[in-house]
């Protein structure tokens, strides 16, 4: 009797694993074979909208080499390095800051202050384009890099929640055990929230480079007219732009997205090993 | 390594709530002192506040010679251990505990050697390089107490550190922390809700309910001396049982009757010398409280002191060495709470539910607490004689002795009854008193004096080690009622003025370096009856940071000076002299400011309208609204 019931909830769980990896499966294939095209496009022969299979006839690297000899490509890839990084700096220092201010200090207007910003970021940042642009134009920042990096990083603040929310995870008895034991809040962000914070700050790079590194809109408003300015999205998008260019560029265009991929997941690869879990366990009893 | 003063001390929320009330205390150089009290009663608050954690609402607190009130944390020398050891969790052992050490700065060497004498008296030498996540609950509390040690504080604070402990493990880090105590030599401040721990910690313990302080004592008083039934009730295990009930004096004897129970117990008046008079009418209803120790099963003991009254048991726990019986006296098993007894028994007798034995109380060590105040009517220090007195001739009887009355006090003959307090009896007058007994209780001795045979409560700071003695009356703090009015009131120790507090411009002509200059002054002070008193720093200081700056000058503040520190000067607040009181050699104008009736001491008589101006430096202020002592 016991032994039967034992054997059916062992079978039960079975199916449900099996349903469970099958959605699993076909999710992630949804998910990757466009990338595996993509993959697959860049080592393409000839132009590869013409051809009706997914595998080449002819593998080769010309497309790639195309790609750095014959195209601006290597300086929009550039541009947005440049202003992905610088972008990532700023942001990680703005939003870690306002995240520590917002978790344990206790202020005035505190409340309605982070209600404002959460509500603010809700809107679709292209709405205040027009407006960005009038202001970058006065002061002479249009089709200008740094003027992209000003944008970009204007609203950093922002993104303080999730990190806040983690941030608000630490016991304040560390600060308070820290404070008695003469540090200052300085040092205690510094050399007791920080240490901690790991996981969270590697989000927070993270996100800030990912959002610069692919964004689209803003940056084609303001380097429009200048291609020695363009970022990788507005570059590579300018080859799409005429059904002429786009069926010489395809494949072109599916290498150049490989290349722009890798610094991401580089990115990843490297951070990776610091999302170590637990990383506050031991100090307080749980 | 230092004192640590609270005078006043009050933490209000934004919101009106009042964490702390009040807390007053001196803790000495080297004491363990324990805060103890059930959740949300304000202890950890005030070691919060001593900590500088949080800030203080008003008072003065003081560690060692200096007002520490607005002082960081980290300036105050204080160390502190968390309920959740709050151990640096990315910095070994080691690091934690030089962590404080570090940031002073230190040199490397004595940083090193300090660690390692802190973790050789801790036991935790060969945890040194592990990270806190490593280590078990009690490695890791014995880390937080390293790296408060290491410090070498002024003042070692610690927030319930052993809540977190297994029971046996606790034990053990108490006994540890007590050692440490011995050999540490520092001030310790211990929170804890556990009572068991605070009677073995501490050398004095607070006991604290709903923000108010109950009762500062040493544990063996706490235990046989509580001052009220919250702490009667607090302190102890099992449970003090309490019964209410009436107490009546009859000749010689108290009878106590029950109200759960029919039984009347006769005690001798000898017990309960110490009782409040006004509670053994018969009338009043007070709550009896017996520890189980003081109860016991009737056939094993039967002395004179001993009452017994019948119990019905309810249930039983062994505890190995004894057992507990629960029962509730006989009918009233409905009203649990009230009529349920518990007592120790260790003779190991068979006893089930539902038996009904026979229990005997020891009324010795019975605790009586009113029910309305449920303060102590059998107070340790009984703080007023109540007597029966005559008034005849200028003369107040009592014990069949007469006491001249000063011309102060003008008074028909009546009979009535006295309220002596017991340090209005002075010694070194003209009346023969006889010495019964001296007890020395918290500093203060207290004499049970007979007079004529009639017995006296008198206090006094110095020993006397004869036999007789010269006693006298302080007529300023006795009362006197009869049929229901105050024959005799005492007066008032402090005056009381309505104020508030003020900025005032001044201007002023200045010559300097042959120019003249109008050079204007900001002034603070305190308007009362439209005069202004300059307040000094210090004053302005505690104003603005209890208050905030634009609530100081709104807030109706009660400004209190000490009749002694009341003086009349040419300038102040008019007033109109009433009567001039004279006692002996002291002599007081009792005057008048509108319906405030105040009194100023005086050398010099003085006739119709005065000015009084009370010492500026003296002066206690109160806020009406909340009731906060702010200087």
């Amino acid at each position: 009797m016991n032994n039967r019931k034992f054997r059916s909830k062992k079978g039960k769980e079975r199916i449900t694993n099996i349903i469970i990896y099958t959605v699993l499966v076909l999710i992630s294939l949804v998910w990757l074979i466009p990338f595996l095209i993509l993959i697959i496009q860049s080592f393409s022969g000839g132009s590869g909208m013409a051809s009706n299979s997914i595998f080449p006839k002819r593998w080769t690297f010309d497309n790639y080499i195309k790609l750095f000899t014959e195209t601006k490509f290597l300086t929009w890839y550039g541009n947005t390095m440049l202003v992905s990084v610088v972008v990532t700096i700023v942001q990680t220092i703005i939003v870690l800051m306002t995240s520590y201010a917002l978790s344990r200090l206790r202020f005035k207007m505190r409340k309605p202050l982070m209600n404002l910003m959460l509500i603010l970021g809700m809107f679709p940042g292209f709405l205040s384009m027009t407006a960005v642009y009038f202001v970058l134009k006065e002061i002479n920042l249009t089709q200008n890099l740094f003027g992209l990096i000003l944008v970009y990083s204007a609203s950093s603040a922002m993104q303080y929640y999730i990190c806040k929310g983690f941030f608000d995870t630490i016991p304040r008895s560390l600060d308070e055990a820290a404070r008695i034991d003469g540090a200052s809040r300085h040092t205690v962000f510094m050399k007791i929230i920080l240490p901690l914070a790991k996981p969270i700050i590697i989000y927070t790079i993270l996100t800030a480079f990912i959002a610069p590194w692919g964004e689209y809109m803003f940056s084609s408003f303001i380097m429009l007219g200048d291609p020695e300015k363009y970022t990788v999205a507005v570059g590579m998008k300018s080859w799409l732009d005429n059904s002429v260019l786009a069926s010489e560029y395809f494949t072109v265009f599916c290498a150049a997205a490989v290349v722009v991929s890798i610094p991401i997941t580089a990115l990843f690869i490297w951070l990776q090993r610091y999302y170590v879990e637990g990383v506050t366990g031991g100090s307080v009893k749980g | 390594m230092a004192d640590v003063s609270l005078k006043h001390i009050y933490k209000v929320y934004s919101n009106g709530t009042k964490a702390v009330n009040d807390f007053n205390m001196e803790i000495e150089d080297k004491e363990f002192i324990v805060f103890v009290g059930p959740s949300g009663c304000g202890k950890s608050t005030t070691l919060r506040m001593i900590a500088g954690l949080e800030d203080i609402s008003a008072g003065e607190l003081k560690i060692g010679d200096t007002i520490v009130n607005d002082m960081e944390p980290k300036d105050r020398d204080i160390a502190m251990v968390f309920q959740n050891y709050a151990l640096y969790p990315h910095m070994t052992v080691y690091e934690n505990i030089a962590f404080g050490l570090r940031l002073r700065k230190l040199p490397k060497d004595e940083i090193h050697s300090r660690v390692i004498e802190a973790a050789e008296i801790l036991g935790i030498t060969d945890y040194l390089g592990k990270k806190p996540k490593e280590m078990s609950g009690g490695q890791r509390q014995r880390v937080a107490l390293g790296r408060a040690i290491v410090r070498e504080p002024k003042v070692m604070l610690l927030d319930e550190p052993l809540s977190n402990l297994d029971a046996k493990l606790r034990t053990q880090m108490r006994a540890e922390i007590a050692k440490l105590h011995k050999k540490l030599g520092t001030t310790f401040i211990y929170v804890t809700h556990d009572q068991v721990e605070a009677m073995t910690m501490g050398t004095r313990i607070v006991v604290m309910k709903n923000g108010y302080v109950q009762q500062i004592d040493t544990p063996k008083n706490l235990y046989n001396y509580p001052a009220n039934k919250f702490v009667a009730g607090f302190i102890g295990t099992p449970q003090m049982s309490f019964f209410e009930g009436t107490l009546k004096k009859d000749g010689e004897y108290v009878i106590i009757k029950f109200d759960c129970s029919d039984a009347d117990i006769k005690v001798p008046y000898s017990l309960l010398y110490k009782a409040k008079p006004s509670s053994l009418d018969g009338k009043t209803k007070v709550y009896i409280g017996f520890r189980a120790e003081d109860v016991s099963l009737a056939e094993s003991n039967s002395e004179n002191n001993l009452a017994v009254i019948n119990a019905v048991v309810s249930h039983r726990e062994e505890l190995g060495n004894e057992t507990l019986i629960y029962a509730y006296l006989c009918g009233f098993q409905e009203e649990a709470g009230s009529s349920r007894i518990i007592i120790k028994d260790n003779c190991g007798k068979e006893i089930n539910s539902g038996d009904i034995i026979k229990v005997a109380l020891d009324i010795g060590k019975a605790h009586l607490f009113d029910k309305e105040t449920e303060n102590s009517v059998l107070p340790r220090v009984p703080e007023y004689n109540y007597l029966d007195c005559q008034i005849k001739d200028g003369k107040l009887i009592f014990h069949g002795t007469a006491f001249e009355i000063p011309s102060a006090i003008k008074c028909a003959n009546t009979n009535g009854e006295l309220l002596l307090p017991s340090n209005a009896v002075t010694f070194g007058g003209k009346i023969k008193a006889e010495i019964v007994s001296c007890e020395e209780i918290n500093g203060i001795n207290l004499f049970s004096l007979a007079v004529n045979g009639g017995r006296l409560f008198a206090l006094s700071h110095e020993k006397i080690e004869r036999n007789t003695v010269n006693i006298g009356i302080d007529f300023k703090k006795i009362t006197v009622i009869a049929d229901g009015e105050n024959v005799i009131a005492p007066i008032n120790e402090v005056n009381s003025f309505n104020c508030t507090f003020v900025k005032r411009k001044t201007k002023r002509r200045i010559e300097q370096n042959g120019k003249v200059k109008n050079k204007k002054t900001i002034e603070f002070g305190f308007l009362t009856e439209d005069v202004f008193f300059s307040a000094s720093d210090d004053a302005v200081q505690k104003i603005f940071s209890a208050l905030g700056v634009k609530k100081a000058y709104v807030s109706t503040l009660k400004m209190e000076c000490g009749i002694h520190d009341t003086v009349v000067s040419d300038t102040g607040i008019p007033a109109k002299v009433e009567s001039v009181l004279e006692y002996g050699e002291d002599k007081f104008l009792k005057c008048k400011i509108g319906d405030n009736t105040v009194y100023v001491k005086t050398d010099r008589e003085y006739d119709g309208d005065i000015f009084i101006a009370p010492d500026m430096d003296k002066i206690g202020v109160v806020e009406k609204e909340r009731e906060i002592k702010i200087i």
